[in-house]
């Protein structure tokens, strides 16, 4: 608490979060400003009554929009599309050439990056918004046959829609940066961060209303143990002693305890989460989509067998594939992230050892064999968190959308590593701007 | 930072307006000439008095035509309106863009006379002592003609010595030993010891190098510690490996490291299980590893010479021996155990500074070079400095011909000789520019084969070379040159009193040839600029092979294919395009370097400041004898018969003395944990703001430490009327300091930029 006291004492400290406090209370108004043509009566209403709406695809972008997608509004696909193409161009450097020698250009070449980077988004930004206003024209958005666009709509107000949508995307892919680049915090993260804890009162809510006191209570105080728990996990590093050898001894003794290298417990992050739910989802919308132009549900052996498990998250079917795809993926991601024969390899070149392992191959095995380990506690870790939202639905609790609850694992474990990151950034600045008192 | 581009150019457009500002007050100068050249040199100087009297000056032009009239009159030099618009610039605090050539020392002088008038301190910051003392004596007589004072620093100088030249109103010294003495400054126990008297203004003499270039060069300060040189039985069995068998070498040639058979072999050879468990890491394996490197990577004659009988290391950015330099951290003692000489003594280092944290202690700086527009960025954000673009005297009439590329090194150096002696047989002067000492003895000695008489310029004195430089734009001169060697000296066409001028215009004026590209495209042009100074005529000409540095760094694991002719010259755009993306690449490389090490000075210069006002404090005041009495009050009853003075000075001595241990400890830990800190990423961590969360932490202990330590020690030292006898308690300061310069430290690999991922947003 102190600590808060003394962030807002330190005036340029203050000043940041001032900014970054400005910049998502902007972004927020933005995302309940109804965009031109949109009936927001019908919206309004609808999503009021929009309780059980569990297969819907975009959910988790929703989610992420802080509940903008649904209501069609000026900030409707939000972030979405700078994190896409920022993903996107990142894998590019690996794939083409010409991205690659960017990227070793160093801070020029990141500049032209970032450039691609946004063109992208701007692509990108109005290819969903096209979607969504396709979906939104066909009545197919909020569930079949309900009108959300005003009814004396015509081409021109659709052009209209979609040109605000994706203006708005670079309106919040600028205040994200802007909120990197002068606030505290990475601002794409903090912006996802307000849209999940902005429909944490709302959530709560439709509990209460629809599983009663003693539910919400017992959820209360789960989520509590959860964000203890994930707080506690995040946290977690298995810290192995590295020397570089290149120096003289005689001050050995001071870097010890600083010197070593951290492998996280969940060194995967929520990423395997993602992309896991995603996979879940492409083919339940590639049969909506296919099916869109009917508006009874087709009773075939791929609808019983397969789409009515992926549509039921309470499912047992729906959790272990959950379970099993996170684990998959946090393997699959780890890999991918984490190479332990180039960190040996790159170990070995800047001189450091780990003391009593060979460098090159066996240090490679040492690290890959300690991953290993940790892989297995964390991505059991991540998978228990990702479907303890649908074993409460299996249990009765009923939030609205599910899958992607903010009471949800995704969403708890968003929610706190953003806030621990940004936490420990205005601490460390607060470290600096306030020591300077300590020899006066 | 594309999408602030609106905000850069505001920024432009604002030096954009100052430059217009300042062409129309200079075009009003003339105007003020014919009525000044009336007043005698006292009315002149008294008229410079009054209008720069209170701090600032009233009117520009006049002050500046002032300036003008007195250079004529002292110097017999006349400014060009160019150079009267540069001296305007510096004074506002710009880095001023001026080509080789038209007059930087004069306009150097100029400002500072301007600035010393405004009753500012000013020191004039060049790169080397020669210069220092050149331009001091040069410039002398139009200071004076103002009453001011100007004095020169040099390395041979003692503190006595130092003292009295600090105390004039313009100083002129090399930019090491201003900040040597900065450094020796921080060690003193009385005020009276101090050399420097602090300063308003630094001046700086090609800014770039000095700003960029060698911004993050430490200046260290050391004192006596044993050495831990690598025993002979070790440097014995690392000279019997073999490359590539037993160890092998990165591409960049900067790390080395044992193969698993070179380990092997040393184990067995030295006797013990394994070179990487607990007890042998941190000893045995450190002194292999600064043997080995000292042995595979460190070549004599590249970067070092031996001359009586001690390792001279070579600077790499100047070409020349550096007399003050020394490998850190044992490395030294090893490649004098390589050469077989007497190891010399270890260092135990007091305390260091960066270029850019001693410039950062002037409240204001400006400088001039001849490539500033190049290092724009960095300027500004490093320094928050400007540049302003001084337009030539006369316009530009050198022609830059395209980059020779060749396929191998051997093909490029057939071309380079031939080259040479084409040029060299219509008698044209040409200038060579070579990037190590080596190189430039092999192509002397390639040279003089063919009957060619070559002047080579490498690692020898400053005023020889200068002489030897001045003179290179003669008939039929062919000067080989290290990088940068005897700079600060014109290449004056038809020799240094330009005699046969005509001639050697007529012949093309200077040939300036480049070995291969340097780092950065800045370093290139700062030799193209050597020719075509003053609207001359002047030729300059690259030369790239593809095995070059630069090529195989910058385009590391990329593959071209390109068909060389005959001659195995390659003429392709395509080729040419590459080799400027593979410079892009090491500059990119270079910048990145930079930005790193300012982010992780930056505190602990911060830090360097509490400490500083600590110092003064103590050094100032009787404060130590205060804390000191309030934390062991018996003790300080003891010594209440003592004079006053005394005692105050022995816990003055007691408390710099821990306040300085613990510093240097803090330095030698910070040093340690930068190593690794680039492994925090890995964890998602930010390594910066973890380096500050433990650099902040231990500064904290620090401050306690260092008071802790002191009262102990005052309770247990002998204090009689001599004062405190450290002493006896080995708590001597070291009785000899010496000071270095880690140039291109090559212990100091980071893996910095090693890691990276898309997981960032999800952090």
């Amino acid at each position: 608490m102190s600590a808060i006291i003394q962030a807002f004492k330190d005036a340029d400290l203050r000043k940041k979060i001032f900014f970054t406090i400005a910049m998502i209370v902007l972004y927020r108004i933005g995302a309940q400003i109804p965009s031109p043509g949109v009936d927001y009566a019908t919206i309004s209403g609808r999503l009021r009554d929009l309780t059980q709406d569990q297969s819907s695809v975009y959910s988790l972008i929703n989610l992420f929009s802080g509940g903008a997608l649904l209501q069609l509004s000026i900030f409707a696909i939000g972030i979405m599309p700078y994190i896409t193409a920022s993903i996107i161009v990142q894998l590019l450097t690996v794939v083409i050439p010409h991205f690659e020698e960017l990227k070793k250009e160093g801070q020029s070449g990141q500049a032209k990056m970032m450039q691609y980077t946004r063109y992208l988004t701007v692509a990108l930004a109005l290819l969903q918004s096209s979607g969504i206003v396709a979906l939104a024209d066909r009545e197919q958005l909020l569930g079949a046959g309900i009108r959300v666009l005003s009814a004396d709509r015509n081409f021109f107000d659709l052009i209209v829609l979609v040109i605000t949508m994706t203006a708005g995307a670079v309106l919040v892919m600028w205040m994200g940066e802007l909120i990197t680049e002068k606030g505290v915090g990475n601002g794409m993260s903090l912006l996802i961060f307000a849209g999940i804890a902005t429909r944490l009162p709302t959530d709560g809510m439709n509990i209460l209303g629809n599983s009663g006191g003693v539910v919400f209570a017992v959820v209360l105080a789960s989520v509590l143990i959860l964000v203890i728990g994930v707080v506690f996990v995040e946290q977690g590093q298995r810290r192995i002693p590295v020397q570089y050898a290149k120096r003289m001894v005689g001050r050995r003794q001071y870097g010890g305890s600083s010197t070593y290298l951290p492998l996280k417990v969940n060194q995967a992050g929520v990423i395997p989460v993602i992309f896991a739910s995603s996979l879940i989802y492409m083919p339940v919308l590639i049969t909506q989509i296919v099916n869109s132009g009917s508006l009874e549900v087709s009773d075939n052996w791929w609808q019983r067998n397969i789409i009515a498990h992926l549509q039921t998250p309470s499912s047992w079917q729906y959790i272990v594939l959950y379970f099993a795809l996170t684990i998959f993926f946090s393997y699959f991601y780890v890999s991918v992230q984490y190479d332990p024969a180039e960190q040996a390899e790159n170990m070995k070149k800047y001189g450091g050892f780990i003391p009593g392992i060979r460098p090159g191959r066996p240090t490679a095995e040492y690290l890959g064999f300690v991953m290993n380990r940790l892989l297995f506690v964390g991505s059991l870790y991540l998978a228990v968190i990702a479907v303890l939202p649908n074993i409460m639905l299996d249990l009765g609790v009923d939030a609205g959308s599910a899958g992607a609850t903010p009471f949800g694992g995704t969403a708890i474990l968003i929610l706190v590593s953003v806030a621990l990151t940004t936490v420990k950034q205005i601490e460390s600045q607060l470290l600096q701007s306030n020591y300077e008192g300590l020899l006066k | 930072m594309a999408g602030f581009d609106w905000f850069w150019k505001a920024l432009g457009g604002k030096s954009g307006r100052n430059q217009k500002r300042s062409v129309a007050i200079v075009n009003q100068v003339e105007n003020h000439a014919a009525e000044l050249d009336a007043l005698d040199d006292v009315a002149l100087a008294q008229r410079a008095k009054d209008l720069a009297s209170g701090g600032r000056i009233d009117n520009h032009a006049e002050f500046l035509a002032i300036l003008g009239v007195a250079s004529q009159r002292t110097l017999g030099l006349k400014p060009y309106p160019v150079q009267s618009q540069a001296v305007l610039r510096l004074i506002e605090g710009d880095v001023v863009h001026m080509a080789t050539g038209e007059g930087k020392t004069l306009v150097g002088a100029m400002a500072a006379t301007g600035l010393g008038l405004m009753g500012k301190r000013v020191h004039s910051i060049t790169v080397n002592d020669y210069l220092a003392v050149r331009d001091a004596e040069w410039m002398r007589p139009l200071v004076e003609f103002f009453g001011l004072s100007v004095a020169s620093i040099s390395e041979k100088m003692d503190a006595g010595e130092r003292r009295q030249a600090y105390k004039a109103a313009i100083v002129y010294g090399p930019v090491n030993e201003i900040g040597f003495d900065v450094l020796r400054d921080q060690l003193i126990t009385r005020r009276e010891d101090a050399v420097q008297h602090g300063a308003d203004v630094a001046i700086i003499d090609e800014a770039d190098s000095v700003l960029v270039d060698e911004a993050l060069v430490p200046l260290v300060l050391a004192g006596n510690q044993p050495g831990h040189a690598p025993r002979g039985k070790i440097t014995d069995v690392v000279r019997s490996l073999k490359e590539n068998d037993d160890y092998t070498i990165d591409d960049d040639r900067r790390n080395v490291f044992l193969t698993d058979k070179g380990a092997a072999k040393l184990e067995q050879q030295l006797g013990i299980s394994s070179l990487y468990d607990d007890e042998h890491v941190g000893s045995t394996l450190v002194q292999v590893n600064l043997a080995l490197h000292a042995q595979a990577l460190l070549i004599r004659d590249i970067h070092y010479i031996v001359r009586d009988s001690k390792v001279l290391l070579i600077d790499a950015s100047r070409g020349r021996v550096a007399d003050l330099q020394r490998w850190p951290d044992g490395l030294q003692a090893a490649v004098e155990a390589k050469e077989g000489l007497a190891v010399s003594e270890g260092g135990k280092i007091l305390d260091t500074i960066t270029l850019q944290a001693l410039i950062g202690r002037y409240p204001m700086a400006c400088g001039m070079t001849g490539t500033a527009v190049e290092a724009t960025d960095q300027l500004r954000t490093f320094y928050d400095l400007h540049v302003s673009v001084i337009e030539r005297n006369h316009p530009l009439k050198r022609f830059d011909e395209a980059d020779r590329i060749y396929a191998t090194m051997a093909e490029k150096n057939r071309a380079i000789i031939d080259e040479i002696a084409l040029l060299h047989s219509t008698g044209q002067p040409v200038l060579v520019g070579t990037h190590d000492v080596a190189e430039s003895e092999e192509l002397a000695t390639a040279l003089r084969e063919l009957n060619i008489e070559v002047s080579v310029l490498n690692a020898k004195n400053d005023a020889e070379e200068a002489q030897i430089i001045a003179e290179a734009g003669d008939i039929g001169r062919v000067t080989v040159s290290t990088q940068m060697a005897g700079r600060g000296t014109d290449i004056r066409l038809g020799g240094a009193d330009e005699a046969d001028y005509d001639e050697v215009v007529k012949l093309g004026g200077l040939a300036v040839i480049g070995t291969a590209r340097h780092r950065s495209q800045r370093l290139d042009n700062q030799l193209r600029g050597r020719a075509g100074r003053q609207g001359d005529p002047g030729l300059s000409l690259f030369f790239v092979s593809l095995d070059d540095d630069v090529v195989v760094s910058g385009g590391s694991g990329e593959s071209v294919s390109a068909q060389p002719d005959a001659t195995g010259l390659i003429d392709s755009d395509r080729i040419r395009d590459w080799v400027g993306h593979c410079q892009r690449v090491t500059e990119g490389q270079l910048l990145e370097i930079h930005s790193q090490s300012w982010n992780y000075n930056k505190l602990l210069a911060d830090q360097r400041v509490i400490i500083d006002e600590r110092r003064e404090r103590l050094l100032d005041t009787a404060l130590a004898w205060e804390e000191l009495a309030q934390h062991a009050p018996a003790r300080a009853a003891e010594l209440e018969d003592l004079d006053q003075s005394v005692r105050e000075q022995a816990a003055r001595d007691i408390m710099l003395y821990h306040l300085d241990y613990n510093w240097s400890e803090h330095l030698a830990l910070m040093d340690d944990v930068r190593e690794s800190i680039h492994l925090r990423a890995i964890a998602r961590e930010t390594p910066l703001d973890e380096y500050h969360r433990i650099a902040v932490r231990e500064f904290k202990d620090l401050a306690q430490r260092a008071v802790d330590d002191a009262v102990s020690t005052f309770k247990s030292v002998t204090i009689d009327h001599e004062g405190a006898h450290l002493d006896d308690e080995g708590l001597a300061r070291p009785s000899a300091t010496w000071t270095y310069m880690v140039s291109d430290n090559p212990l100091a690999g980071s893996g910095n930029s090693v890691i990276s991922g898309i997981g960032n947003i999800f952090r």
